[in-house]
């Protein structure tokens, strides 16, 4: 029990403040007026403080204060490292083993203490139990961010921790590593105690690693990228030269080197700059790896696979028309409308085997069609192509439709447009073409039908966001057609947005437009050469022209991957990991999107037709949707979700093996020193636990009593005497 | 003065009688064809007019271009004159006003795209090009007419051509209205159809005035020009044009 007094118990502050205030007041006052009338009388002053002082501690009333207390253990709280990278082995356990095993040890040493413990890696901190017997702590998270560990726990009510221990290897996200003692304090010194550190471990693995990967800039499709790769090297390791490669993988076909180059390796780190051009825009997935040297102990941070997110800046076309007709003028006139499409445009004037201009080729204006050069050398460039109503054969483009479809199925985007010369009737049937577009081509006499129609939009066509803009316009009108091409099947994962209201294939209406997807790559197939209506037309000069564009805004859009065009958005919820137990992915539809939803999920590999793992959710499932998927491998992965009857919106993402947490290995100390340093703590290793200092206890009190000095009449009566006895001793002084 | 809803049918009636059948063949759709728009109350001079048939006939044997053999007559104030992009004003004589219909039916069909080819039978006279600027005046009163540069694609859509001659040599440029980078009206002051027509028997309709025949073929080739112009706009702008048509017109005027 402890006694004390107070100078009040009920009177505010500021009461306090201005009774000391006045009192020093009067005794200067008091001192002023004795000295100024040059008297030297002790007894008037002693009267005069007594009566001033009574006065006040009249107006605040002291009181005595009894407390009862007890005195408990400190509260100690223990940060201990969960990232992944503590799954790294060392000396025949786990950094994560040790810094458990170290658990154990600080409960021993700090049985005096309240002691808590809580996991940080990234996020929000996660409470481990020390009832449990043994201790089990998980591993999970990319990073170590201490920071924001310690921000968390300052921010939490309640009682504040009087030292803080932190268990790690050391390699932190954050505090960064380069911070000056000021700057280091500021990052860790919110909770103003001391933060001890215990290094788990001091010993680097023997390991070569990709220890970061930086783009210069934003990816850009057809535009060079320059990728710096930094290299570590460490251990006992022959560290010398460290080749290094990066591949982008595709769907359906082998994976495409896109660079490769040789770390030069000092003092165990060397960086390598390698141009990447990616052609394809949208979320690409590259593979960066590097040929470890041998007695590389951790395989799993030689190989990364990252999504890199393309833009477009303009969208480059390769228009190719077989004759010049108003349909081939309507596109090309919305095309060079368009700023963000780049055209390249080779229409062929005439036919050297029937026309007759009469006049010399220096009285032409007519260039020959460089049919080798485009396929040969400059395809890749190429967003997407458009085929016009050409012939395959006449033109001497049958010789590269394979490499033609080789193109769409690395991400190319193919639009063949109908005319007597498109599909079969440009003899496109039965080629490597064929099998890419999104419906067959029956090979028969007759490629087309002459009888004017006026499409009809299907199930999908009315729910597609690609046929969105011309249904604002039109509504579900479309104008007449003058023919079509035959079209047969749609084929497996194409979507029909029109079909012909009168002819049919195997007992279903022909289609006029669909779409698919071949590989990478999407393609596009309009079966009728009278768009232009849309253009030019009566019906057009009701929405003045405008459907045109909406609908070539539409499939051009889809072709690309717009994300306006596009059915769903998918993401990946946090990072995939192989050996994690699922990978979250959310579906979110997109305004419109009704039905049921359907994910189907594919590795990308050069297998063309791998096996998919399908996931089904009703049209009633809560937005957004989250889907598990376990057991993910390290590698790129395309997911399409399809809403409804709408086309399918694909993601791609990458599944890393190691991720960032295993990118650098080694551990560091000096790191945790210096953040126990910046803080007043002590670094030790776990050797060393029990001389890490406990500290005072924390007293608790249990009960109080407060009583006045003297009762209020007591303080009141003993200044009304006190003053009167000034007064008189004033008075015979000869004072006023 | 006619009853408009009489002049709009007896016009109507007169289009009529020679349009092409409504029932096109596959791939025909696009083809290109050059219309008669007619105004007022005057029928154009139908031998002339055959010159149309001309122009198609020399488009589909000298070129790839798909092409309509039918003479149409297109009324300016009928929306039929919206289902193609290209017609022909045509004339000797000064045209009467335009109606308000056909001021309206003509700035819609320039406004969505649609390019007019006025072509003076008697560039001597000038009577009808006076007049046909005075109405494009008002139909297109922003619009200035203006010389169409001796550099522009239309004279190297097909042929490289140094200047613009029909049956008579006329003045040595077009003119034209423009809509953004469109000409949407083109000028000629070189009687063109007169050029191009031809008797049932074979023969041209109208000599050349000159006499000479090589400006006949230089006419034809205006012509078809012209008609790629319509259908391919300025694909000969394009960049990988630029380089060789440069190349062929210095050794041409060497």
């Amino acid at each position: 029990m402890t006694k004390s007094w107070a100078i009040t118990e009920d009177v505010s502050r500021w009461v306090v403040i201005l009774a000391a205030t006045l009192l020093a007041a009067a005794i200067l006052l008091l001192v002023h007026e004795l000295r100024s009338r040059r008297q030297r009388s002790w007894a008037i002053f002693a009267t005069g403080l007594l009566a001033a002082l009574c006065v006040s501690l009249a107006a605040v009333r002291p009181v005595w204060v009894q407390a009862r207390g007890n005195l408990v253990g400190p509260r100690v709280v223990v940060l201990v490292d969960q990232s992944r990278r503590m799954r790294l082995s060392d000396a025949g356990t786990t950094r994560l083993q040790k810094a458990t095993d170290a658990l154990g040890s600080i409960s021993r040493h700090f049985q005096n203490a309240r002691l808590s413990a809580v996991g940080f890696s990234e996020g929000t901190l996660e409470s481990i139990s020390l009832e449990r017997q043994p201790l089990e702590i998980t591993a999970r998270g990319a990073r170590s961010d201490l920071s924001q560990a310690l921000r968390e726990l300052s921010a939490t009510p309640g009682e504040r921790p009087r030292a803080v221990i932190v268990v790690s290897d050391g390699r932190l996200s954050r505090p960064l590593a380069d911070l000056d003692d000021a700057r280091l304090r500021e990052a860790v010194g919110l909770l103003g105690v001391p933060v001890h550190s215990v290094a788990v471990t001091d010993t680097a693995p023997s390991d070569a690693s990709i220890r970061s990967i930086r783009a210069a800039g934003v990816a850009v499709a057809h535009q060079p990228l320059a990728v710096t790769v930094e290299v570590g090297c460490d251990g006992t390791l022959p560290c010398g030269r460290i080749p290094v490669r990066i591949r982008e993988l595709r769907d359906g076909v082998a994976a495409a080197e896109l660079a490769n180059g040789v770390a030069e390796m000092q003092d165990g780190v060397g960086t390598v700059e390698l141009e990447i051009t990616l052609d394809q825009a949208g979320g690409r997935v590259l593979e960066v790896s590097i040929d470890a040297p041998p007695g590389d102990l951790v395989p799993e941070n030689d190989t990364r696979y990252l999504t890199f997110v393309v833009a477009r800046d303009r969208i480059r076309l390769l228009h190719l028309a077989g004759r010049p007709t108003y349909d081939v003028r309507a596109l090309r006139r919305w095309l060079e409308s368009d700023e963000s499409v780049d055209v390249v445009a080779f229409f062929i004037l005439r036919d050297s085997e029937g026309d007759e201009p009469g006049a010399s080729s220096l009285e032409l204006a007519l260039i020959h069609f460089p049919v080798d050069e485009l396929f040969n050398e400059h395809l890749r460039s190429f967003d997407a192509i458009i085929l016009q109503d050409i012939d395959a054969v006449k033109y001497r483009l049958s010789r590269y439709l394979a490499r033609l479809a080789g193109y769409v199925e690395l991400g190319g985007g193919l639009i063949m447009v109908g005319g007597p010369s498109s599909f079969a009737g440009g003899s496109y049937a039965g080629t490597p073409l064929d099998s890419i577009l999104p419906v067959e081509q029956p090979r028969h006499d007759k490629p087309s039908d002459s009888k004017s129609f006026v499409p009809r939009y299907t199930e999908a066509g009315l729910s597609a966001a690609v046929t969105r803009p011309i249904r604002d316009l039109l509504g579900v009108a479309l104008p007449e057609m003058a023919g079509a091409n035959f079209l047969g099947q749609a084929r497996p994962g194409s979507i029909v947005l029109w079909e012909h209201p009168d002819l049919s294939v195997a007992g279903q209406s022909m289609p006029v437009l669909a779409l698919g997807e071949a590989g990478d790559g999407r393609t596009i197939a309009l079966g009728v050469d009278s768009t232009h209506r849309l253009a030019f037309s009566p019906m057009a000069a009701n929405v003045a022209g405008r459907a045109y564009g909406a609908l070539w805004d539409g499939l051009l859009g889809w072709l690309m991957r717009d994300p306006r065009y596009e059915a769903a958005r998918v993401e990946v919820v946090g990072e995939c990991l192989e050996g994690e137990p699922e990978t979250l992915l959310r579906v979110t539809r997109l305004p419109g999107m009704q039905g049921q939803l359907s994910l189907s999920l594919t590795q990308l590999t050069p297998e063309p037709h791998p096996e998919p793992i399908v996931r089904q959710l009703p049209a009633s499932a809560p937005e957004p949707a989250e889907i598990a998927i376990p057991g993910l491998k390290a590698g790129g992965y395309t997911a399409r979700v399809r809403i409804g009857e709408a086309p399918p919106s694909r993601h791609d993402f990458a599944c890393e093996r190691g991720g960032v947490a295993f990118a650098d290995s080694r551990p560091d100390r000096a790191r945790l020193e210096a953040v126990s340093r910046a803080t007043g703590g002590m670094a030790v290793d776990l050797a060393n636990i029990e001389r890490l200092p406990l500290p005072a206890a924390t007293q608790v009190s249990a009960e109080r009593k407060v009583a006045p000095v003297a009762p209020p009449w007591v303080w009141t009566l003993a200044s009304a005497v006190l003053l009167g006895v000034h007064w008189i001793t004033r008075r015979n002084g000869g004072l006023p | 003065m006619a009853h408009p809803r009489f002049r709009l049918s007896r016009r109507a009636a007169l289009a009529a009688l020679a349009a092409a059948p409504l029932a096109r063949a596959f791939g025909q759709d696009g083809a290109f064809h050059p219309r008669i728009l007619l105004t007022g109350k005057r029928a154009p001079d139908p031998a002339r007019a055959t010159g149309a048939t001309g122009w198609s006939w020399e488009l589909i044997r000298r070129t790839s271009a798909p092409a309509r053999l039918t003479v149409s007559r297109i009324a300016a104030d009928s929306s039929e004159l919206l289902e193609e992009p290209f017609s022909v004003w045509f004339g000797a004589d000064a045209v009467e006003p335009l109606s308000e219909p056909e001021v309206r039916g003509l700035r819609l069909y320039l406004s969505l795209g649609g390019v007019l080819f006025v072509d003076d039978s008697n560039p001597g006279l000038g009577a009808f090009g006076r007049s046909v600027r005075r109405e494009l005046s008002r139909v297109l009163p922003e619009s200035p007419v203006v010389r169409l540069p001796p550099q522009h694609v239309l004279y190297k859509s097909y042929y490289l051509l140094d200047g613009p001659v029909g049956r008579v040599e006329g003045p040595p440029y077009l003119e034209t209205i423009q809509s953004g980078k469109i000409a949407c009206v083109i000028l000629s002051s070189h009687d063109l159809l007169g050029a191009l027509a031809q008797e049932r028997g074979g023969g041209w309709t109208f000599p050349i005035e000159s006499g000479a025949q090589d400006q006949r073929e230089l006419a034809i080739r205006l012509a078809i020009n012209l008609a790629m112009y319509v259908l391919c706009l300025d694909y000969k702008d394009d960049q990988v044009h630029a380089e060789e048509l440069m190349r062929r017109r210095g050794r041409q005027r060497q």
